[in-house]
């Protein structure tokens, strides 16, 4: 019988296994079995960590710690890890075979990744603030070289902004860890327990207010760049636009909300310490800036992957303003959010990085006529597009409804109206591009080539879970958002 | 006020005055010289052993690897130097010294009467005039400069209020900086490969 601690252990040493052994590979092929190997032995130790959770509710050893919210946070790590690497085969061999990459950077490119999956799994596994944000800047660091991938002229400049936007906002982080530190020093006087999360919960009542204040805005800063919230968001779309479409993927879909889940670890402990109508006001504020700022880049937008970006802004200050609303239902809705955007946003993108390769360019004026380039692509993208609008009857839908209905019963029944407004603008944009690359002429030019059959796969499981979700939620993950909801709100 | 905290501040006056690359890397290693001898200070101090470890690792990764990779790409850039500074040498000169002022202010409002106050204000203002010089500066390894001396504002304030964060945790920081500066030397060389410069005013491509 393999215990917690050895399967937490497990879940990190794989990626870097994988990693390691991906560098001393010399056959395209040979890269492409380990990788698939290992990310499926990954995700199914990931699933395992959850499974666990289920049945012991809360594992602490050391600087390990998982929890329900945990839980919900390796979900999507485990799928989306699974559905990037599955792509990343058939993106990746497109791209050595049009000559885009050499074989060196293939390694490279795989070697990264699975670094920067490590570090995502870091983030969710220690109990610590202090090491949570060392994960989180490693996260910046692991993902800037794959978003600086191709060494193009953009390219750089996206890596560039990010990790100098990225940096300083977590800079900002650690002072506000440090404050917060410097309060439970003042509490319990020696330096044992150190930023334990645990421990700075449970006597969360104790600390100094005024200063815990001062360091939440400050976390809250930091961690917020991170998670692109605006208006610190500056770095996501080029960031987005730029990096490899598996890994645009990933960023979007898993590292944003790596980000979420540390803020909303450090909330729980500071709204302990000095109520939750300060923290709620600070996330409500934040989250609509956010969608609000998304709209117009919607609607006038020429990049595909800029679009899909903004769309990201968009969803996580939704589930921030869900966060800010704080009841728990509005916290289930947020949490179920994550879950949701991850995947139908990660199918997205990698959607994007077909269209992209198959048309040569990522400017939606010149894509056109996908409908009759590949019908199924075609299909896929329009439900892809529809489900992020947040449609019924898609997974998205029912997440979006639920933070809707939080707010207007909670309590704030004019922000509710102002953002289902928002989101109707953001409907229009969407679909008045998605329809215009779906249909109309095909260019001359283009010889459509098959899209590889892992990639279809992941494709097809993305949004095969999109579609399902919005009918049909396992019981299992009902309880794991339930539990971690309970969590978030405290008490 | 120790001799300590004003070569600190006139570690940081000076950087945000020079325009030479190679000047302002000499300055920046002057800079962790003095942060790990308020390392060794703090061990001193206390008597724990926990401070010395984290000088010596202050000395190998800020004063060794850092300046050294620094140091090797500057050399490459050759005749790069911050041409035109968002804040000319004499303002941004002016702006330091107000943003010291502003620390001190912060400081005495925040937490009066506080043991380590100098120490305290000190590091505030190498953070603030950290965020002056990335924000101000075009030059990528200004830049990089900026972020690191922010970087050693925060690990001072950590080592004034609370005798520095625990170890396992330093460790990490001090491992995210070094490979922080290794990314940041790699794109900046790409950069010089590409752009033919490394003034980062050039990155203005990606927009809307």
């Amino acid at each position: 019988m393999i215990t917690m601690r050895e399967f937490i252990i497990l879940a990190l040493f794989l990626p870097l296994l994988t990693g390691t052994v991906t560098m001393l590979a010399a056959k395209p092929q040979t890269i492409k079995v380990i990788n698939l190997t290992g990310s499926i032995f990954t995700s199914l130790t990931l699933l395992a960590i959850i499974y666990q959770i289920t049945l012991c509710k809360v594992f602490s050893a050391g600087i390990l710690y998982v929890d329900y919210l945990s839980a919900v946070l390796l979900l999507v790590v485990a799928v989306l890890s699974f559905t990037s690497v599955l792509f990343s085969t058939s993106y990746m061999e497109r791209d050595l075979k049009d000559g885009h990459i050499s074989l060196q950077m293939l390694a490279r490119y795989y070697g990264l990744l699975n670094l920067f999956i490590f570090t995502m799994i870091c983030v969710l596994v220690v109990g610590n603030l202090g090491l949570m944000w060392v994960a989180i800047e490693a996260t910046t660091l692991a993902s800037a070289l794959l978003v600086a991938f191709y060494f193009n002229r953009s390219a750089l400049e996206a890596a560039w902004k990010y990790v100098m936007v990225c940096t300083v906002g977590i800079c900002l982080a650690l002072l506000g860890t440090i404050i917060l530190y410097y309060t439970q020093l003042n509490v319990n006087g020696n330096g044992s327990e150190a930023l334990n999360w645990l421990m700075l919960r449970d006597i969360g009542f104790l600390l100094d207010p005024a200063m815990v204040k001062l360091a939440f805005v400050f976390i809250f800063i930091g961690y917020g760049t991170k998670a692109g919230l605006a208006p610190m968001h500056t770095w996501l779309p080029d960031a987005h636009s730029q990096a490899p479409s598996p890994v645009s993927g990933l960023l979007s879909g898993a590292l944003l909300s790596c980000a979420l889940y540390v803020i909303m670890r450090n909330m729980i402990v500071v709204q302990e310490a000095v109520g939750s109508e300060f923290v709620h006001n600070l996330l409500i504020v934040f989250g609509l800036a956010s969608i609000l700022i998304a709209v117009p880049f919607i609607l006038v937008q020429h990049d595909l992957k800029r679009l899909l970006a903004y769309s990201s802004v968009e969803h996580i200050g939704l589930i921030t303003f869900g966060l800010g609303i704080g009841s728990p239902l509005a916290v289930y809705g947020a949490l179920l959010h994550i879950v949701n955007h991850a995947v139908a946003k990660s199918a997205l993108f990698y959607l994007a990085g077909v269209i992209t390769q198959e048309y040569q360019t990522k400017n939606i004026v010149r894509i056109r006529g996908l409908m009759n380039v590949s019908p199924i692509l075609g299909t896929l993208f329009m439900i892809a597009v529809l489900a992020i609008t947040g449609s019924p009857p898609f997974s998205i839908f029912v997440s979006k409804f639920t933070l809707i209905w939080a707010a207007f019963v909670g309590g704030y029944p004019m922000l509710g109206g102002v953002t289902l407004l928002l989101m109707s603008g953001i409907f229009a944009g969407m679909m008045y591009y998605c329809l215009r690359m779906c249909f109309g002429p095909t260019p001359k030019k283009l010889e459509f080539q098959r899209v590889g059959a892992p990639a279809m796969a992941a494709l097809v499981l993305s949004v095969g879970i999109v579609v399902i979700g919005g009918m049909f939620l396992p019981s299992w993950l009902h309880t794991i958002l339930t539990q971690a909801a309970t969590i978030v709100v405290g008490g | 006020m120790n001799l300590l905290t004003v070569l600190l501040l006139f570690t940081a006056m000076v950087l945000s005055r020079v325009s030479n690359l190679r000047t302002a890397v000499k300055i920046l290693l002057f800079q962790s010289i003095m942060v790990t001898v308020a390392c060794l200070q703090a061990g001193w101090n206390t008597g724990e052993a926990h401070m010395y470890i984290a000088a010596v690792l202050t000395v190998l990764i800020k004063a060794g690897l850092i300046p050294f990779a620094l140091f090797r790409v500057v050399k490459i850039l050759r005749r790069e130097r911050e041409a035109n500074p968002i804040l000319g040498p004499t303002n941004s000169f002016v702006a330091s010294a107000m943003l010291i002022v502003m620390a001190y202010w912060l400081i005495d409002r925040q937490l009066p009467g506080v043991l380590s106050r100098d120490a305290l204000a000190a590091s505030v203002s190498l953070v603030l005039i950290g965020l002056l010089l990335i924000m101000t500066r075009r030059q990528a390894v200004m830049q990089i400069i900026g972020l690191i001396t922010m970087e050693n504002g925060l690990y001072l304030l950590g080592l004034s209020v609370t005798m520095g964060l625990p170890l396992v945790i330093e460790l990490g920081i001090f491992l995210d900086v070094l490979v922080a500066v290794v990314v940041l030397v790699i794109l900046t060389y790409r950069l010089k490969l590409s752009f033919m410069t490394t003034d980062t005013s050039v990155l203005k491509k990606l927009k809307g």
